[in-house]
């Protein structure tokens, strides 16, 4: 049943040109880094590494999240409109079902755009001149940049679930991304799902990870998605719906 | 008169005063923390000027999105609600309602505007600057409010005219984007873009020289004429979307 729900969402996507919108944010966001970085490259001298902290501060820190809830308020307009909520409640499928097909979707959604995002990165590099290796932690930021991006959804899914409006989650989003910011500047970042995706993609610090953050990083991660995920399906099977 | 009340009385448990004061205070937040460490660094340039430059900066990124998120949510509301019809359906023109709506954004965006203005105050008294320059607030608030206003004629055509708000808020959040990066841009360039007219209406702009950051002010007779032109820009864009939206079926 999980399966036929996913593909209904897919269903519903085919024909919103949301993919348009996921492209063009990450483009802007490497596209002035990479200007940036070209017009600064006699202080930015640490080639790839520099040209990651010019890309990634825009996209990882403010728009990355926005456009997580962008997609993820998007995901949830139809089932506001026109008493949809109603006649999907009344369908012979679990709640569990209907959240979690929003939430793999999400997460392939976001999965494309952190490889764009990598496509991009590499096309700039090559645009810059930049000869040597890739940084080996690449892998490492995007995973974890896409793992906290997830985290980062699942809340954003569960909010816009709730919130009838397509804007005001956004907005709640954007308020959460400052909080994310001076949670991270007081050291305090492993525990906020924003400032998790600051961590995870090396935004504000390309050092490598310890092991023991790694593992409160992965921890902190799956206890936001499982509490969220669980919080959001329960109040879907007790709370009445407002269509 | 009596739209606009109604408009307003839509909003009753919207919690959309809530929503700007607290992105408001992110951003104020931050602007004031930068402007501390800044006078901390170079106590010579404790002054309103550093202040003004770093709010307009700062406006430029969190204005549009935030105008974005505030006209959303007011035209939202009638497309959630499929109330369009039933608006159609009064004895109200199309163009009134249209109106109401430009209206209560800017209202909600004029209440943010004076909030962040009384806190440029404060924040200079408490840190003993100079007199209050009554004249160089008044410049940056009327160049905030002018580009705040086109946003809002923008934004609002968008919102009213495509239902989904995904491209609304795209289109705010690009706009966020340009009025960040909108200094770095050629100033051929950027004068296309309304998004950049934050900085550029700003009263105060930094020159780097000396290895040094310093503040100049602005010559006024050089914004009015800007200033008007983008009011120009406003008012077609408000009277091109009135028209198309009144135009389209409900």
């Amino acid at each position: 049943m999980l399966r036929r729900c996913i593909s209904a969402e897919w269903m519903k996507l085919r024909r919103s040109r949301i993919v348009w919108i996921l492209i063009i944010l990450p483009v802007i966001s490497v596209w002035i880094g990479c200007a940036n970085y070209y017009l600064n490259q006699e202080v930015l001298t640490k080639e790839w590494y520099s040209l990651w902290s010019q890309v990634g501060l825009f996209y990882g820190e403010f728009f990355l999240p926005i456009l997580i809830a962008i997609v993820c308020a998007y995901m949830w307009r139809l089932e506001h409109l026109n008493q949809n909520w109603k006649m999907m409640m009344t369908a012979p499928i679990s709640a569990s079902h209907h959240f979690l097909a929003k939430w793999i979707v999400v997460s392939v959604l976001l999965a494309f755009v952190q490889l764009l995002f990598l496509g991009l990165y590499l096309l700039g590099g090559k645009w810059a001149g930049l000869a040597s290796n890739l940084p080996e932690e690449l892998a490492g930021w995007l995973i974890r940049g896409w793992i906290a991006a997830v985290t980062i959804g699942t809340l954003q899914l569960a909010l816009s679930m709730r919130i009838r409006s397509f804007a005001a989650p956004v907005g709640i989003g954007l308020c959460a991304v400052f909080v994310g910011l001076g949670l991270y500047v007081a050291g305090l970042g492993m525990y906020f799902p924003h400032s998790l995706l600051t961590i995870g993609m090396g935004v504000l610090s390309q050092t490598s990870l310890s092991s023991g953050n790694m593992l409160l990083f992965a921890v902190m991660n799956l206890f936001y998605m499982a509490v969220i995920l669980l919080v959001a399906i329960y109040r879907m099977c007790k709370a009445d719906v407002v269509a | 008169m009596k739209v606009i009340g109604l408009e307003l009385y839509k909003w009753r448990h919207k919690r959309l005063f809530l929503m700007v004061l607290l992105f408001l205070l992110a951003e104020i937040g931050w602007a004031f923390a930068v402007t501390r460490i800044s006078i901390t660094r170079n106590p010579d340039q404790a002054g309103w000027e550093p202040l003004v430059a770093t709010i307009s900066a700062m406006n430029g990124f969190f204005l549009p999105i935030l105008t974005a998120i505030c006209v959303s949510r007011i035209c939202d509301m009638e497309h959630k609600g499929n109330t369009w019809k039933l608006l159609y359906t009064l004895s109200v023109k199309r163009s009134t309602l249209y109106m109401a709506k430009s209206v209560s954004a800017s209202i909600v965006m004029g209440v943010a505007l004076s909030l962040q203005a009384l806190a440029i105050v404060a924040f200079g008294i408490v840190h003993h600057f100079a007199p209050v320059p009554i004249w160089l607030l008044t410049r940056f608030i009327l160049g905030t409010a002018v580009t705040t206003l086109v946003l809002i004629a923008l934004q609002q055509w968008v919102s009213m005219a495509i239902k989904n708000q995904t491209f609304a808020l795209t289109l705010g959040m690009v706009g966020s984007f340009v009025g960040l990066v909108a200094d770095l841009l050629p100033s051929g360039v950027s004068k296309f873009f309304v998004w950049s007219y934050y900085t550029a209406l700003s009263p105060i702009t930094s020159v780097y020289a000396d290895d040094k950051l310093h503040f100049v002010i602005r010559d006024s007779s050089l914004l009015w004429p800007q200033m008007a032109a983008l009011l120009a820009v406003g008012m077609a864009l408000y009277g091109v979307g009135s028209v198309h939206v009144a135009r389209r079926e409900g």
